[in-house]
């Protein structure tokens, strides 16, 4: 499973594709299946939106407490905000943000890092 | 005829410009010419004989050194910006002005964005291709952006420490 | 403090104006994001995990109460309430607005504070030691040449786009703490036997993945000369650093390569074509030096009974006067360090309240100066030793009286991956594991100086290289592994750790370093601290201490 995810750009909130719409809950957002091909169509629409959003991206998904959760530990920390201190989206609480806290483990998100290397 | 951003007097404007940039790889056309550093050095002395001028163009990375005996000959020097981030050109242009004590032309060309244009003109360029689509008075507004400058350049401008001076 | 003059105001104004050009041309989409990404990023704005960061100049480390004050508005107006005091001696806000931030610059400049080249292949924040202008030890005073370094790399016209970013340290003092020597270049400020100034000039020290120690092309510059000297090392580099790797584009890296003869061989002869013709007018140094507002000190006795009769009333306020408490030149005043390493809290953060404390302290009973130190903490440079008691009163109650300085809990930490969009692991978390595990104060004083540096990835922003105890966090496989590094320095013996074996899982840090201590207080001979006994032993018994279990 996959969602897509940016930055916006006025602002720089964490936010995810939606029926077209960029909204701030990892778990309100569009969760593609392998393979679907409106994942790679959602891309292609948000990187047409530069002034919308920051270069999007898509990111893997693995199931944790019967939702969904990113892969990765760096993806997890965006949806949710910094463990260090109750700042971020974390503070809503509920299943869905259990769900995030309690996944585990699995491949970085290579997302942000290509946008950060790239010249 | 193509035209560029020229600072003559202290005032930019729109200049035709009279040179081809010749590659390595083209025939020497016509009239005035600006052919890469390795070219000047094979082909320099001949087409300066024919009575047209001539211009070099130095990637970055080339030694400004190589063209200190040829300066007083030579019309042009064009100093490529590979990429916007690369500054080796600003290094080449003060000391062409500065040391080798070159009167021609300096000229920027490309990755020249008008956030660059402050910085070139405190260097020694005189002459812009800018890649962004700036207009003279885009490119003026850009250049004057700092009403003080903190230290001494290649142009005519006070430093903030002169400026001090009561 | 460095008073600002019309032109000083006229370039943060100007700037700003620039600044907010640029936002309104990337919202309108006449700038795309790489565009638009180097300009922002030389006003210290990054796009990081959660929001925009906004990375505050503070040049060398000095702040005046209205600044501070200001910092804590905008920290609460525009931010969280808080801010993260950096290894630069910068405050960054994590949780910023792009819409916002050409109004912030603007706010800043309105108190003579900027965010000018705080990132980017330019020159950044020069640092200087806290200390300066009030220990006994410096042969003269850094802040007035890293305040003429300051103007002399604003905007300057050939050297805004080096190959990569470039850092300045100036230090007066034979103690070092600038971590001068970790620096691209280092700026020791000494005398001549005739009494003559000059600065010792070190080149190519760096952090990183590549780890350097700077050394000496130079050891005694004549101080009048430091401009055109630095142009030329400049030069140097702008026009022969490496541009086709990020990883080898530091000075460091071009130092190493050509050796330090050869690499000083070029300097001297780029110095002497240049001449002195560009270097600094003495007249405007004396400008300079003028405008920094002179202290007045009283003619006290060096004892202080008020200190001497809360010591021995308060043990607490015993304990923060033994660390954190240091030497003044002047008798009867001293220097108050200000921690921001309470157990379990983040490294370096400050809440706008906080700042507030210390703006009104340092209104108060420290001649209006404050400095931020490269080891993210505050110090109040001059406070009367009669009034440490009711300071000190004052820090405890807002939180700010941990009298943990260079002790085990005064720790380095980068933001990491709670933040950081370039990290690979966590850093706060660690600091504050290391930080719990040495909580009891008698425990972390009988261990004495041990500096520990954590770095969420290999960029080393929290300096692990140069740790006592360094520890890196890495990515295997996803999850969050450290490496841990002993016998760094970034001091005047300055050195690179060595690397103690293979990276520890997030949850076995702390206790790591629990062994490592053990080993040392087992190990220790008189005197000796933890970096003194790690040399003399090398790593072997810590080593073995730590992958007992595995064996």
């Amino acid at each position: 499973m996959r969602a897509l995810t940016a930055n916006r750009l006025i602002d720089g909130e964490v936010v995810f594709w939606k029926a077209g719409e960029w909204v701030e809950r990892f778990a309100d957002a569009d969760l593609f299946e392998a393979g679907d091909p409106r994942a790679e169509a959602a891309e292609a629409h948000g990187k047409n939106q530069p002034t919308v959003v920051v270069e999007p991206y898509l990111i893997d998904l693995i199931e944790s407490e019967g939702l969904w959760a990113p892969v990765s530990y760096r993806e997890r920390i965006r949806a949710l905000g910094p463990s260090n201190l109750p700042h971020g989206k974390q503070t809503e609480g509920g299943a869905a943000i259990a769900a995030l806290l309690h996944a585990h483990g699995g491949a970085r998100s290579k997302g942000r890092v290509d946008l950060i290397k790239r010249k | 005829m193509p035209t560029h951003i020229s600072l003559r007097d202290g005032v930019f404007g729109l200049a035709e410009d009279p040179f081809t940039t010749v590659s390595d790889d083209w025939a020497i056309p016509q009239g005035d010419v600006i052919v890469s550093l390795t070219r000047f050095d094979s082909e320099g002395d001949r087409l300066l004989a024919e009575g047209r001028k001539v211009g070099v163009r130095l990637e970055a990375g080339e030694d400004v050194e190589a063209l200190t005996y040829d300066l007083p000959r030579i019309s042009v020097v064009a100093l490529v910006f590979p990429k916007f981030g690369d500054g080796r050109a600003y290094s080449y242009a003060r000391l062409l002005r500065d040391r080798y004590g070159f009167k021609g032309e300096i000229r920027a060309v490309g990755d020249v964005l008008r956030e660059q244009a402050g910085f070139m003109v405190r260097c020694g360029f005189d002459t812009f291709e800018p890649a962004d689509g700036s207009t003279p008075e885009v490119w003026a507004q850009a250049a004057q952006r700092f009403r003080h400058v903190y230290q001494r350049g290649s142009d005519v401008r006070t430093p903030a420490f002169a400026e001090r001076q009561p | 403090m460095y008073q600002y003059d019309a032109i000083d105001r006229d370039m943060l104004a100007d700037r700003s104006a620039e600044f907010r050009g640029q936002v309104a041309r990337r919202l309108a989409g006449e700038l795309n994001e790489d565009q638009f990404k180097p300009l922002r990023l030389r006003n210290g704005l990054y796009l990081q995990l959660h929001a925009y960061m906004l990375r505050i100049a503070v040049p060398y480390g000095s702040l005046n109460p209205a600044q501070l004050r200001k910092l804590a508005w905008i920290a609460r107006t525009y931010d969280k309430g808080y801010g993260h005091f950096t290894t630069r001696t910068n405050l960054q806000l994590h949780w910023i607005k792009l819409r916002d931030a050409p109004d912030i610059m603007d706010h800043l400049a309105s108190v003579d504070m900027h965010a000018i080249q705080t990132s980017g292949n330019c020159v950044r924040n020069v640092s200087a030691d806290p200390y300066a202008g009030a220990t006994s030890e410096e042969v003269d005073d850094p802040r007035v040449w890293a305040e003429a370094i300051r103007q002399w790399s604003t905007v300057h016209p050939e050297f805004s786009y080096l190959p990569r970013k470039f850092k300045i340290a100036v230090t007066a003092a034979p103690k070092d703490r600038t971590a001068a020597k970790t620096h691209d270049i280092g700026l020791n400020l000494k005398r001549a036997r005739d009494g003559a100034l000059g600065f010792e000039v070190m080149v190519g020290g760096g952090l990183g993945r590549s780890p350097y120690i700077a050394p000496t092309i130079r050891q005694f510059l004549p101080a009048s000369r430091l401009f055109s000297y630095l142009e030329a090392i400049l030069r140097v580099y702008n026009r022969h650093g490496r541009r086709d790797n990020i990883h080898k584009a530091r000075i460091k890296v071009l130092v190493a390569t050509l050796g330090r003869d050869e690499f000083a061989h070029q300097v001297e002869a780029e110095w002497e074509k240049i001449g002195a013709a560009v270097d600094l007018p003495d007249d405007e140094l004396a400008r300079i030096r003028g405008a920094f507002t002179p202290n007045s000190f009283e003619t006290l006795p060096p004892r202080s009974e008020a200190l001497e009769a809360a010591r021995a009333a308060t043990p607490a306020f015993a304990r923060f006067a033994r660390n954190n408490l240091k030497p003044h030149k002047v008798p009867g005043y001293g220097i108050v360090e200000i921690s921001l390493k309470a157990i379990g809290e983040t490294p370096g953060d400050a809440t706008s309240e906080q700042m507030e404390v210390v703006a009104d302290l340092a209104e108060r009973f420290g001649q209006n100066d404050i400095r931020v130190t490269h080891e993210q903490n505050l110090v109040l440079p001059h406070v009367k030793l009669d009034d440490v008691p009711t300071v000190w009163a004052a820090l405890a109650e807002a939180g700010l009286a941990t009298p943990n300085m260079n002790l085990v809990s005064d720790i380095i930490a980068c933001p990491g991956l709670d933040y950081c969009a370039l990290a690979n692991a966590r850093a706060i978390s660690i600091a504050q594991n290391i930080a719990k595990t040495f909580a009891d104060p008698d425990r972390a004083e009988k261990v004495g100086e041990l500096k520990v540096k954590i770095s969420g990835c290999i960029n080393a922003c929290g300096h692990h290289h140069v740790g006592h105890i360094g520890i890196l966090g890495v990515d295997k496989k996803g999850e969050e592994f450290y490496q841990l590094t002993l016998g760094g320095s970034a001091a005047e013996d300055a050195a690179v750790g060595q690397a103690l074996g293979p990276a520890l899982p997030h949850d076995k840090v702390a206790e790591a370093v629990d062994t490592l201590v053990d080993v040392y207080l087992r190990e220790r001979q008189d005197g000796e601290r933890f970096l003194d006994t790690f040399r003399r032993t090398g790593v072997t018994p810590f080593k073995e201490a730590v992958y007992a279990d595995a064996h």
